[in-house]
């Protein structure tokens, strides 16, 4: 048995990077270190074969070279190709996707648009005050958790940054770093809080604008309750948020998909822009696929935009809310569709996965799906982490070079798309 | 009854992501956590099972009690079977409103579908091969 020590954990936004695995006759058989979730990825099993293409509504298997022909022929006989996902490859194939999209004239969209998306639509109103997570290990003496459950969704979070974790600043972190939940329902994380806010569903945006009316002095504008909340607990709250020394505010989905969405996340921002006239105080959406902060870096730094950018002019565009997957599948726009590393047929709302059912559908996935079933081609690749390499970037922006653990004969996303890619250019005669 | 559907992650969902087409995940995305007066209101024992309805469609789940959720609000895991009554519009900002839906809630003899036969009422086909 040969042990591995120090690999990264390519499941959540945390890509904890202290990952033990243990290996044997070429395949994981334990690991250490890693949440229930991690563990799940690393030892999963039934990873597709091979190639598949759906032929008078069956599944045939095919070779490499046969899928990568197909996927080159869907993608240049459609005339608005949609290419989703990202958050689930290394940076290096979100690289080779982007320059895909350019040639198709197609519209590139990650899986922001239907996490955090309305988070950067906020921090490109008001900017974003953020921080890497080894400071707030090091420095918070003050947690907020808005909005999210970091003990489902990000189970090692509180470990290995924050309730949990030593701090290097702080003395006895464990007991005197506080933690405040705020959410609209009681959860694992609101459980070990020092302070639930629990507000009324569509609340954020009252409350946020209530805690920065009192860090201004114009506590006496404030109502008995604001959104369920009462007016001492504000004060309260506010007070803790005033005297930490230096306080970061992590939110989830809770504000991104609720009523006010990004206007939610622009509220939060700017309370924490008030909070920094009093002490030191930062902002970090948490990140939910590992690597989708990653498809935000490479798609900005290739074409300007950070998700949701459409190539038709001939130069990048960006209208979240219309270069979006979720609008442009309601509004039946898109004739065909590549998914790479994501699950939309589980995650998006019904309309939506009916048109990704009546259009070509190309899946790059190592495993089987609930998209794979309305597909009419799957690729599968190898999984980054356990048999392929590449860059993530971590919920901070921090990148992390995700190792391999493991050989094997699948390709990885940036082979496939590259081959595919190749092949494009060639027909196209570029 | 009326209620508000918020939707999220759980850590079973979760550990289920690579491998959706189990029973486990079937299990975990077709539950609907109620506040437990709601249910003697609905007239719902623990898991029995609710259909959930609005104008986008309907989808029955298994009622779970939990007393965490404030009275009104229903919780489900995200999946296929909530997205079966999610709207896909977004206001102009590309995100669906998954966390603030209203529903209507009724007491069912109806059987749960599993995600692969939600898929396949639409058309998709399971791969049989590995
Ligand atoms: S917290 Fe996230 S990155 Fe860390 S082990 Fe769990 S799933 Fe992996």
């Amino acid at each position: 048995m040969q042990e591995i020590k120090d690999m990264v954990c390519p499941f959540c936004g945390c890509l904890c990077d202290d990952v033990t695995l243990e290996i044997e006759n070429g395949e994981i058989v334990a690991t250490d270190n890693c949440c229930a979730i991690g563990n799940a990825k690393f030892l999963g099993k039934n990873r597709l074969k091979n190639p598949i293409k759906k032929v008078d509504g069956k599944w045939v298997d095919i070779t490499y070279d046969e899928a990568i022909d197909t996927a080159v022929d869907i993608l240049l006989d459609a005339d608005r190709p949609l290419l989703f996902g990202w958050s689930g490859t290394h940076g290096e194939a979100q690289c080779v996707g982007v320059h895909m999209n350019e040639i198709l004239g197609g519209v590139i969209d990650s899986t922001t648009s239907v996490c955090h998306g309305p988070s950067i639509l906020a921090i490109q109103e008001v900017g974003h005050p953020g921080c890497t997570l080894g400071q707030v290990k090091n420095r918070a003496d003050l947690i907020i958790y808005w909005g999210c459950n970091p003990i489902e969704a990000h189970p090692r979070h509180m470990s290995r940054y924050t309730t949990y974790a030593d701090g290097y600043f702080l003395d006895n972190a464990f007991r005197n770093r506080k933690v405040i939940v705020v959410d609209v329902r009681e959860t694992e994380t609101s459980n070990v809080a020092d302070e639930f806010i629990r507000i009324k569903p569509g609340g954020d945006y009252a409350v946020l604008s209530s805690l920065r009316a009192i860090l201004r002095g114009k506590g006496d504008m404030i109502p008995d309750s604001v959104a369920g909340v009462t007016k001492t607990q504000l004060i309260q709250v506010a007070e803790m948020c005033k005297t930490c020394k230096f306080g970061a505010l992590f939110f989830g989905v809770g504000l991104t998909m609720a009523k006010g969405k990004y206007k939610n996340v622009r509220n939060a921002i700017e309370f924490v822009d008030d909070l920094n006239r009093h002490t030191k105080f930062t902002l970090t959406p948490m990140r939910g696929h590992w690597n989708v902060y990653g498809a935000n870096e490479v798609m900005s730094w290739m074409t300007g935009y950070p998700y949701a950018v459409d190539f038709c002019r001939g130069v990048a565009f960006y209208n979240p809310g219309e270069t979006t997957a979720v609008d442009i599948l309601a509004r039946k726009e898109c004739d065909a569709c590549m998914i790479v590393g994501s699950d939309p047929a589980a995650h998006f709302p019904h309309s939506c996965v009916e048109q990704l059912r009546d259009i070509p559908m190309i899946v790059i996935d190592p495993f089987q799906t609930m998209t794979t079933t309305l597909a009419d081609l799957q690729i599968p690749v190898a999984v980054t982490g356990i048999d392929a390499e590449g860059t993530a970037y971590r919920m901070d922006g921090v990148p992390l070079k995700v190792k391999k653990a493991i050989d094997s004969d699948y390709p990885s996303d940036t082979e496939i798309l590259t081959r595919i890619y190749d092949i494009m250019l060639e027909v196209k005669g570029l | 009854m009326k209620f508000i559907l918020n939707s999220g992650r759980t850590i079973r969902q979760g550990k289920y992501i690579e491998n959706k087409l189990s029973q486990g995940y079937a299990e975990e995305t077709s539950q609907c956590h109620i506040h437990p007066l709601d249910l003697l209101e609905l007239g719902v024992e623990e898991e029995e099972n609710i259909l959930v309805t609005n104008a986008i469609g309907e989808v029955v789940l298994v009622a779970v009690a939990d007393e965490g959720l404030p009275k009104g609000m229903v919780f489900v895991p995200y999946g296929i079977h909530c997205n079966s009554v999610i709207s896909a519009c977004t206001h102009g900002t590309g995100m669906p409103d998954y966390k603030i839906h209203e529903v209507e809630i009724v007491p069912t003899s109806e059987k749960r579908k599993t995600p692969v036969e939600l898929l396949e009422q639409l058309g998709g086909v399971r791969y049989a091969g590995n």
